[in-house]
């Protein structure tokens, strides 16, 4: 480890020809900084990896909660109740829909509210996002449904997007696993969000799916009309009601692939930045796998905060667009 | 808690599958919210802005290729009347030279002319001068013929004789030098 640090903070020539002759100190200078901060970082990692395995052992044992089963990475992901006013109950999820809420309100009333000629970063991201949900509105309907649906997608985009993005930021919210501050006994910090219930992206699916049902229904006239649409063109003979059962099972489909999708990949984003943040080393009870896997933990981080938070909002309310514009041009 | 977090199958981690219908209703209810309050309250105003913003961009569009156009027309006529300038330019260089070139011819003319005038002028004065010269030796060589005459032989002459003797004094003289008529 030694070996590969020593050399980068001091300066001195390297030994190997790699550098110009007579250019004294210039090879180092050479070596761009990115590299040089890269080659410090996995120094280190090599020998934290090297050190939690001295100190602590190649095997060491579990903690007392993983043996006796009391923890279980899911756990994180329970909704406890924290109080309950008559019939409705407030927990953590509750929590980050009031927080993707108010978040969302307070980003595009302020914007909304100061809207300038040459706009700044905020405004421009914001008039990106209204463009990008009006655009992909206009594309999939038409003039009449563009503007009555065009609220909705773009709340979608915005309101997933938002809770998506606040679920990367550690909040004290595990209710379950307490931490002691000046005697105060306070929930630990965790990412978590909205959507990894499926109960998040469950009732937006639901909703979309009533209203894309309903206007496919307006659209054919009624019940015959709306199965009838259901229907590829030109498909004749025996092989008719197996295709009508694939059409309608596929058409039912479309609630829950909306659902998992979402859902799911929410769910798995968090259950691996867990894991490769350490909970895997916990199961484990081997410091060293904490350290081994910590900078994967870190690369799933920022790849799901910067794409699939994005990529998710995105892929739902552009579906929401097709399957309604869908509902009223298939025949 | 929902019902379904009850059950002896939720403590067991189905509880990640099992939709928390509390939650559920939370969500209807604040993303409708959300969802009214943006129809009503921001998403026309952002939609006026950027269609304030398109027609004025439009506008200035619309302005731009005016203004390009009303170049291009001054610049085609600023053109036109380039090249009638330079074409009058040249036009007026054209007829300077011919007046200058004329005025030239003119002068030359006029000084050969007078010099001719003056040449014949000399001419004539100097065949006039020739002339009273030529008679004033006539006259000189005469009384001189008629004076050498009449010491040699003594007597007066007459006029007849005085006329003879002049007459052919002056036969021998050649005067065609004198007239610029001989060699």
């Amino acid at each position: 480890m030694s070996a590969i640090t020593a050399p980068a903070p001091g300066g001195t020539p390297a030994p190997a020809g790699t550098p110009a002759p007579g250019e004294g100190s210039e090879p180092r200078a050479g070596m761009s900084r990115g590299k040089r901060v890269a080659l410090t970082l996995g120094g280190l990692w090599v020998a934290g990896l090297f050190f939690f395995i001295g100190v602590f052992g190649f095997k060491a044992h579990k903690a007392p909660a993983v043996a006796s089963g009391v923890f279980t990475p899911t756990n994180e992901f329970k909704l406890d109740t924290w109080f309950s006013v008559g019939p409705v109950n407030f927990n953590k999820g509750v929590l980050y829909v009031l927080l993707a809420a108010a978040i969302t309100l307070a980003l595009l009333f302020y914007v909304a509210r100061r809207l300038k000629e040459r706009p700044g970063r905020l405004q421009a991201a914001i008039e990106m996002f209204y463009g990008l949900t009006s655009g992909m509105t206009r594309e999939n309907l038409d003039t009449t449904l563009s503007r009555r649906y065009f609220p909705l997608i773009a709340t979608l985009f915005i309101f997933i997007l938002v809770s998506n993005l606040i679920g990367y930021i550690p909040l004290p919210v595990d209710s379950l696993d307490k931490f002691k501050l000046f005697g105060a006994h306070l929930p630990s910090f965790q990412i978590y969000a909205a959507d990894t219930n499926v109960a998040f992206p469950l009732i937006l699916a639901l909703m979309v799916f009533v209203l894309f049902s309903w206007e496919r229904l307006k659209a054919h006239h009624g019940p015959a009309g709306f199965l009838r649409s259901l229907m590829p063109a030109g498909i004749t003979g025996p092989i008719k009601p197996l295709i009508f059962v694939i059409e309608v099972l596929s058409y039912f489909l479309r609630l829950i692939s909306l659902t998992v999708r979402l859902w799911a990949n929410l769910l798995a984003g968090h259950m691996l930045i867990a894991f490769m943040g350490g909970e895997l080393g916990v199961l484990v009870g081997d410091p060293w796998v904490q350290w081994l896997l910590f900078p994967f933990g870190i690369a799933i981080y920022l790849f799901e905060a910067v794409l699939i938070a994005a990529l998710q909002a995105f892929i739902f309310s552009v579906l929401t667009a097709i399957y309604l514009g869908d509902a009223v041009t298939s025949h | 808690m929902p019902a379904t977090a009850h059950l002896p199958i939720a403590s067991s981690g189905s509880f990640l599958i099992t939709p928390n219908v509390g939650l559920m209703v939370w969500v209807l209810v604040i993303f409708l919210i959300c969802l009214w309050v943006l129809r009503r309250y921001v998403f026309p105003v952002i939609g006026q802005a950027l269609d304030r913003r398109a027609e004025a961009i439009a506008g200035e569009i619309d302005s731009a290729a005016d203004l390009r156009r009303q170049a291009d027309e001054v610049l085609a006529e600023y053109r036109q009347r380039l090249a009638e300038a330079r074409a009058q330019a040249d036009e007026i260089v054209t007829r300077a030279r011919q007046a200058g070139e004329a005025h030239q011819k003119e002068a030359i003319e006029t000084a050969r002319a007078e010099r001719e005038r003056l040449l014949e002028q000399t001419r004539r004065d100097v065949e006039a001068e020739t002339r009273r010269a030529i008679d004033e030796i006539r006259r000189e060589v005469a009384d001189l013929t008629v004076l050498a005459t009449e010491k040699v032989t003594g007597k007066v002459l007459t006029g007849d004789d005085q006329r003879r003797l002049v007459e052919e004094a002056l036969a021998d003289l050649d005067f065609s030098v004198l007239t610029g008529g001989g060699n």
